[in-house]
């Protein structure tokens, strides 16, 4: 029977083999190599797997390990909903998108691409940006090389959300602050310095809308992933003498 | 090789003369003495890390560097833990793993003071970077615990409660290892936009936490029957810690959006 942790430790070591060829790879060529319709199916399998054990951990009352592989099967499910998404997205109804402007820019089109040249689609709501603002650290003696300025300390972009059918409000979109407006976060991706048509210069600021339904699983996931090893800790701290070894489940 | 001629600098090397200093005399049997080194490298090593969060306005975390000072601060406490939890005496082991952590930021990386990108200016930066110390510390230790196993003993006992320990310190280590990347992954979607992006370090880092749980799987099917494999495993976790503490941080081959190292 292929079943067991015997098996199961030797599946953590290949996955790991996997994950450090993937290391060699590069975050890019890794991502697009598990887009790939094969290794989604491998990664639906390996859920099914290991959810099966879950499963079968609950018949047999070991709730730790029933919480880990049950949420390991849920992480896995929620980011197969996320490709999901991503692969059925269309132009109504993107998944995935970034937007560059400069200030009074209204716009509700994504783009994608190094230079944000292919259009994706549109978002059902439009995002006007007010004004985009960099704070910068004070210089001191430890900037020698950072250029004239001191190093950035904050990037946002104010912009007012306009959703069809409510009143537009004002939203600071910053790093580590993504705003949520409908099924879609807006991150605060990147900003530059370029020319108008006319050759003056201008600060543009990129905006990236995301799209992922299968988030909260992931989330739901991660909890029960977490609180499955604390159980499991717990346990092995409980163990006291050999008589109260564990049963393999 | 490079000497600091710094306040920071003296400090570490401090901590590394009275760690190493502990370690002889430890391995003389001067317990008392032994302990008294090791204990004061601990508070001067915390000076250190206190000195350095001072020193750079933020928390002591951003770099290999502060990840260093840090984890040598974390490594008396861990080890008190494991002497009152599993009556293990591991002070020698600490003290000299304490002035391995050291080296490199004694002598190795730079202690230039870069100010907090506005992507590390998160809640979630103290919980993420600690997690990953103490766990990196406590898989250490487990490691160098494994040690005696490797020897051939007919002391059943001894191999079992050495065997306990181990474990427990392991899962302690895998706990907070779970954390550092789930809290990690969070901070991922919060900041970068997703949770995973086969970003270098963080493949990495997920093949660290198979290693270790395949031992945990193989422990569970084979018991303690072979002490020897166990061991060989954690040392194996080890290796892949190391890895990615190293040549992950510092190879242009797996530059990707952890580069702040």
């Amino acid at each position: 029977m292929l079943t067991g942790p015997g098996v199961a430790a030797w599946v953590c070591w290949l996955s790991a083999l996997g994950a450090v060829a993937l290391a060699f790879a590069g975050a890019e060529r890794a991502g697009a190599f598990m887009a790939r319709p094969a290794m989604q199916a491998a990664t639906l399998l390996l859920a099914c797997a290991v959810g099966f054990s879950g499963v079968r951990a609950v018949t047999r009352r070991r709730f730790d390990s029933a919480l880990i592989h049950l949420g390991c099967a849920c992480v896995m499910a929620g980011w197969l909903a996320g490709r999901y998404a991503v692969r059925t997205a269309t132009p109504d109804n993107p998944a995935n998108g970034s937007m560059a402007m400069i200030d009074g820019d209204v716009s509700d089109k994504l783009w994608e691409g190094a230079y944000l040249t292919n259009y994706v689609g549109r978002v059902p709501f439009s995002v006007k940006l007010e004004k985009f603002i960099v704070e910068r650290y004070e210089r001191n003696a430890d900037d020698r090389d950072a250029g004239r300025e001191g190093p950035v300390r904050e990037y946002r972009s104010r912009v007012t959300v306009s959703e069809p059918g409510a009143p537009p409000y004002v939203a600071n979109v910053r790093v580590n602050h993504p705003v949520r407006v409908r099924d879609y976060h807006i991150y605060q991706m990147s900003w530059g310095q370029s020319q108008d048509l006319y050759g003056r210069p201008v600060t543009y600021t990129v905006l990236q809308f995301i799209r992922d339904p299968g988030l909260p699983a992931v989330y739901a996931g991660f909890c029960m992933l977490f609180g499955g090893i604390l159980l499991f800790a717990v346990r092995v701290f409980r163990l006291k003498s050999p008589r109260d070894e564990e049963e393999p489940s | 090789m490079m000497l600091k001629m710094t306040l920071q600098g003296g400090l570490i090397y401090l901590t590394l003369t009275l760690f190493l200093a502990a370690g002889v005399a430890l391995r003389r049997g001067s317990r008392t003495v032994g302990r008294g080194f090791w204990f004061t490298g601990f508070v001067v090593a915390v000076m250190s890390v206190a000195w350095r969060g001072i020193h750079t306005g933020h928390p002591p975390m951003q770099n290999l560097f502060e990840f260093f000072l840090c984890m040598a601060a974390a490594l008396w406490p861990l080890s008190q833990w494991s002497r009152w939890r599993n009556g293990l005496d591991t002070d020698l082991k600490d003290a000299l793993l304490g002035a391995v952590i050291l080296f490199p930021a004694g002598f190795v990386l730079g202690e230039e003071v870069r100010r907090l990108p506005p992507a590390l200016q998160s809640p979630l930066f103290i919980p993420h970077v600690a997690s990953y110390v103490a766990g990196y510390v406590l898989l250490a230790r487990a490691a160098l615990m494994a040690l005696p196993l490797m020897r051939p003993s007919n002391a059943a006992a001894r191999v079992r409660q050495t065997e306990a320990a181990v474990r427990q310190t392991a899962v302690s280590g895998f706990v907070l290892l779970t954390l550092g990347l789930l809290l990690g992954s969070i901070w991922g979607k919060i900041c970068w936009g997703h949770y995973w992006q086969w970003d270098p370090k963080e493949t990495w880092s997920l093949a660290t936490w198979l290693v270790y749980a395949g031992y945990f799987h193989y422990r569970l099917k084979n018991g303690a029957r072979a002490p020897r494999t166990l061991a060989a495993l954690l040392w194996l976790g080890l290796l892949f810690v190391v890895l990615t503490l190293t040549w992950i941080n510092v190879s242009r081959m797996f530059s990707g959006m952890h580069n702040y190292a």
